[in-house]
């Protein structure tokens, strides 16, 4: 299966809004997430239960890249799902 | 509404003038030194939500982080960012994605998402462009072949008028075809890249004996004792012959020979 980003209809623009990595637990933060011991992305509400990708892939923190639109789909910052989103962009 | 104009709502009167009188195409969350906004080089505004108070920490992810997302439909590390408008600007051309239908079901599904990649690189890589990023990606996720892969991409074997089309001619000529012999083929090719060399018409024939002989010695110094030649065309299989008949009396080497019926294909593997 393809990775599946933001749905078939969605057409993006590449956004000039941008975190570093440095600041990546703030921003998960803002988002009600946390990373847990191992450093994966999890609910901080519910901290068992830990973030996954469209593919159903959990993330560690290193791998994480952001978020793009189907609702909120936390994306890992890989050139293979990375593309799929380049493919939607205007 | 833009960014900017969102932030002008959002600072005092003193930094309004200063984001006025630059030029910012880009914000970004990160750490700031002092202060809540800094200019960076590049016309990017740094904004460090440490330094801000938890009202304008929510002020920022309604009024620009949730906006801007709402607009974009995206909010990225600094680094996929760059790396997505990387890949946006070196898709395959319509050539390419000529290249990717041929080989879309002749390949595994791994190896066809993979060229897809390989082919962005290879864009990529012939503007002069930093391509490290691109190719770990594509060495993390397949480590058995994604650089070979990646390389012989850039290099033009999968291209419409070389190797592994032409593989595919010759063995679709074949009594008995499978594609999966196809696939198995082109996977050990690729997987062997470091220990393989290519019998083609553009070398002559002493280069091609210099460079089987060059990586023999190599391989044998530092190598995993095999070395393959592969050859495609009644032409290239009596030059690899050749060459392999070079070596008929070295009693080091243990020499097989697999070749169709035709004599179009041959892989000549040296164990040492």
């Amino acid at each position: 299966m393809f990775p599946h980003i933001g749905g078939a209809s969605i057409k993006m623009k590449l956004s000039n809004l941008t975190f570093d990595k440095e600041v990546k637990q703030d921003i998960l933060a803002l988002y009600g997430k946390a990373i847990d011991k191992e450093g994966f992305i999890i609910e901080k509400d519910n901290p068992s239960q830990r973030v996954l990708t469209p593919k159903g892939e959990e993330i560690h923190i290193s791998e994480w890249g952001g978020i793009v639109k189907g609702s909120e789909e936390f994306i890992k910052d890989d050139a293979f799902v990375l593309i799929e989103l380049a493919k939607k962009l205007a | 509404m833009k960014i900017l104009d969102k932030l002008m709502n959002l600072v005092d009167a003193k930094f309004k003038e200063v984001l006025s009188k630059n030029k910012i195409i880009l914000f970004d969350f990160s750490r700031n030194t002092k202060n809540l906004f800094e200019i960076k080089e590049g016309g990017k505004l740094s904004i460090d939500m440490n330094k801000a108070t938890e009202e304008q920490k929510k002020l920022f992810k309604e009024q620009i982080i949730d906006a801007e997302f709402d607009d974009a439909g995206n909010f990225l590390t600094s680094r996929a960012n760059n790396k997505t408008r990387q890949i946006k600007n070196n898709l395959p051309t319509e050539s390419d994605e000529e290249i990717l239908n041929f080989y879309k079901d002749k390949l595994s599904y791994d190896m066809w998402k993979a060229l897809e990649i390989a082919i962005t690189i290879r864009n990529s890589f012939n503007k002069g462009e930093d391509i490290t990023d691109l190719k770990r990606d594509i060495i993390h996720k397949y480590p058995v072949f994604g650089n070979n892969l990646s390389n012989l991409t850039t290099q033009g074997y999968f291209d419409l008028d070389r190797h592994f089309k032409q593989l595919y001619e010759s063995m679709l000529e074949d009594e008995g075809f499978d594609i999966v012999n196809y696939r198995k083929k082109v996977e050990k090719i690729v997987e062997s890249l470091p220990y393989i060399v290519f019998i083609t018409r553009y070398k002559t024939y002493d280069e091609l004996s210099g460079e089987v002989k060059f990586k023999l010695t190599a391989l044998k110094k530092y190598g995993t004792g095999i070395l393959l030649l592969h050859g495609l065309g009644t032409e290239n299989v009596s030059t690899a012959l050749a060459i392999t008949d070079e070596y008929k009396d070295d009693e080091s080497i243990r020499i097989e020979k697999e070749m169709n019926l035709k004599r179009t294909i041959i892989t000549v593997t040296f164990r040492f």
